[in-house]
C-alpha cells in the first residue's frame, strides 16, 4: 500500500492559491472593450444624455432606442425620468428637456421632434439626408459582458439592422406659437394632498395627456421650470409644484399658453377646525 | 530518490500557480463594474463620437460638443474626435454620419476653446 503523495497535493494547492492571489489581486486583467452597461452611473447619466441631445439633433428614435438599450436598464424611460429630475434639481434645463422628449417619444405620446433646419451656409455639401434607411451606420451592440483582452483590439463593429430614420412628420406637433388654453382652475382644499400643492394638466386637442411639457412659474422675482411626464403614475400630462403660503403665483407653459396668474394657495380647514394651505389645479388643453 | 520526490512537489507548484492563473484570468476573471468611459470599445467611443456630431449640428456649439467628449478623459476634443471619424470611415459608416463627424472634427479644430 503506497502513501498518499501529501506533499505533492500541498504544493499544488499552494500554488494553485498563489496562481490565483496573482490573476485576482496583483495583476488582474485590465478593461478594454468595455460596454456602456459597465459604466459608473453618472458616466450613464452622460452616455443618456448624449443619446437624447443626438435625438434631440437628429429626431431618429429608432437608434436612440438601440442606444439606450446598450445600457442596461430595467425601464430606459422610468431611466430618463429619474434622470430628467436630477438634471432639473441641478438647474441643467436644456439637457433636461432633450431627456424628457425623448422620454416622451419613446412612450409614444405624440411629440414629436423635427430636426432643427440646418445653416445653410454651415451644412457640409456631402450630407445626403435622403439616403435609404440600409446606409445608416451600425449601432454597436452589446456582447453579454466585457471582453478582456491584455492588450487592446479594436473589434470589428457588429451589425445592427437600423431601421429607416422616420422622419416624424405625421404625428401631432405642438406648434410652438400655438397658445394652449387654460380650460379648467380649481382651488382644492383636500387635507390629503400635501400643503399648497399645484398640480397641472396638459392635454392635446383630442384631450390625450401630453408628456414633456415645460412649465413657466413665477413668483415675485424669482422664476422656475418643471414638467410634465415625471411623475407617470399619476398621469403623462400631469406636473406639480409646491406652492409657499401668501405668496402670489402665475403659471404657463412654456410653449406659450393663456396665464394663470394670482394664485396664492387659499386657505383651508379641516373638519376638526386645523388649517392647512390647500392647492389649485389647473388643466391647459392645446386648441384644435 | 529524495530528489526525485522533490521533483515532484515543485511540478505541482508549478502546475497550481498555472491553474490559478488560468481560473483568475480565464474562468472565473475579476468582475469589473462602474467603468470610466475611457475603456469602452472603440465602436461604442465612435457612435458617442456621432452622438455628439449629431447634436452639434442642431446646436452648433462646439464648446458643448467639447464638453460632452470630454468624458473620454485628458485628450484633446479634437483628437477624440479625429479618432471616432477614422473607426467611422475604416468601419463603413454611413456617409452622411461621416459627413457628421467630419463637420464635428473641422468644428472643434476651429474651436479656440474660449466662450
Amino acid at each position: 500500500m503506497s502513501r498518499f503523495p501529501w506533499g505533492v497535493f500541498l504544493a499544488l494547492l499552494l500554488g494553485f492559491g498563489a496562481g490565483l492571489a496573482y490573476a485576482w489581486v496583483i495583476s488582474p486583467l485590465q478593461v478594454v472593450d468595455a460596454v456602456p452597461s459597465a459604466l459608473r452611473d453618472d458616466f450613464k447619466d452622460q452616455y443618456r444624455s448624449a443619446i437624447a441631445a443626438a435625438y434631440a439633433g437628429a429626431g431618429n428614435i429608432e437608434r436612440a432606442q438601440a442606444r439606450l438599450a446598450l445600457l442596461g436598464d430595467t425601464n430606459s424611460i422610468e431611466a430618463l425620468n429619474a434622470q430628467a429630475q436630477r438634471l432639473l434639481a441641478n438647474g441643467e434645463f436644456q439637457s433636461a428637456d432633450q431627456v424628457v422628449l425623448l422620454s416622451a417619444a419613446l412612450q409614444g405620446n405624440g411629440i414629436a421632434l423635427v430636426p432643427p433646419p440646418s445653416t445653410p451656409s454651415m451644412q457640409p455639401a456631402d450630407i445626403q439626408p435622403s439616403l435609404p434607411p440600409s446606409t445608416l451606420s451600425p449601432i454597436p451592440t452589446s456582447p453579454t459582458q466585457e471582453i478582456f483582452t491584455s492588450t487592446p483590439e479594436v473589434t470589428p463593429t457588429q451589425t445592427f439592422a437600423v431601421a429607416a430614420t422616420p422622419r416624424p412628420t405625421q404625428t401631432p406637433i405642438p406648434t410652438i406659437g400655438v397658445s394652449f388654453k387654460l380650460i379648467a382652475q380649481e382651488s382644492l382644499c383636500d387635507s390629503n394632498l400635501p400643503d399648497g400643492l399645484l398640480q397641472v394638466l396638459v392635454l392635446n386637442s383630442n384631450r390625450r395627456q401630453m408628456p414633456g411639457m415645460g412649465i413657466r412659474i413665477t413668483w415675485e422675482t424669482n422664476e422656475d421650470r418643471f414638467f410634465t411626464g415625471l411623475k407617470p403614475e399619476l398621469g403623462n400630462g400631469y406636473a406639480d409644484f409646491l406652492m409657499t403660503p401668501n405668496i402670489a403665483y402665475s403659471v404657463q407653459l412654456a410653449q406659450g399658453s393663456d396665464v394663470a396668474s394670482g394664485l396664492i394657495a387659499p386657505a383651508c380647514q379641516t373638519s376638526s377646525g386645523e388649517h392647512y394651505s390647500g392647492g389649485f389645479k389647473l388643466t391647459f388643453q392645446q386648441p384644435k | 530518490m529524495k530528489i526525485h520526490r522533490w521533483l515532484f512537489v515543485v511540478l505541482a507548484l508549478f502546475i497550481g500557480i498555472g491553474a490559478g492563473i488560468v481560473y483568475g484570468w480565464i474562468i472565473d476573471p475579476v468582475d469589473f463594474f462602474n467603468l470610466t468611459p475611457d475603456t469602452l470599445r472603440a465602436d461604442f467611443k465612435a457612435d458617442y463620437v456621432l452622438m455628439v456630431a449629431e447634436a452639434y449640428h442642431s446646436h452648433r456649439d462646439p464648446g458643448l460638443s467639447a464638453r460632452q467628449l470630454a468624458i473620454f478623459g485628458s485628450q484633446s476634443p479634437t483628437s477624440i474626435a479625429s479618432q471616432g471619424w477614422t473607426y467611422a470611415r475604416a468601419n463603413q459608416f454611413a456617409e452622411p454620419d461621416l459627413a457628421l463627424i467630419q463637420e464635428l472634427v473641422t468644428a472643434l479644430q476651429a474651436w479656440s476653446g474660449i466662450p
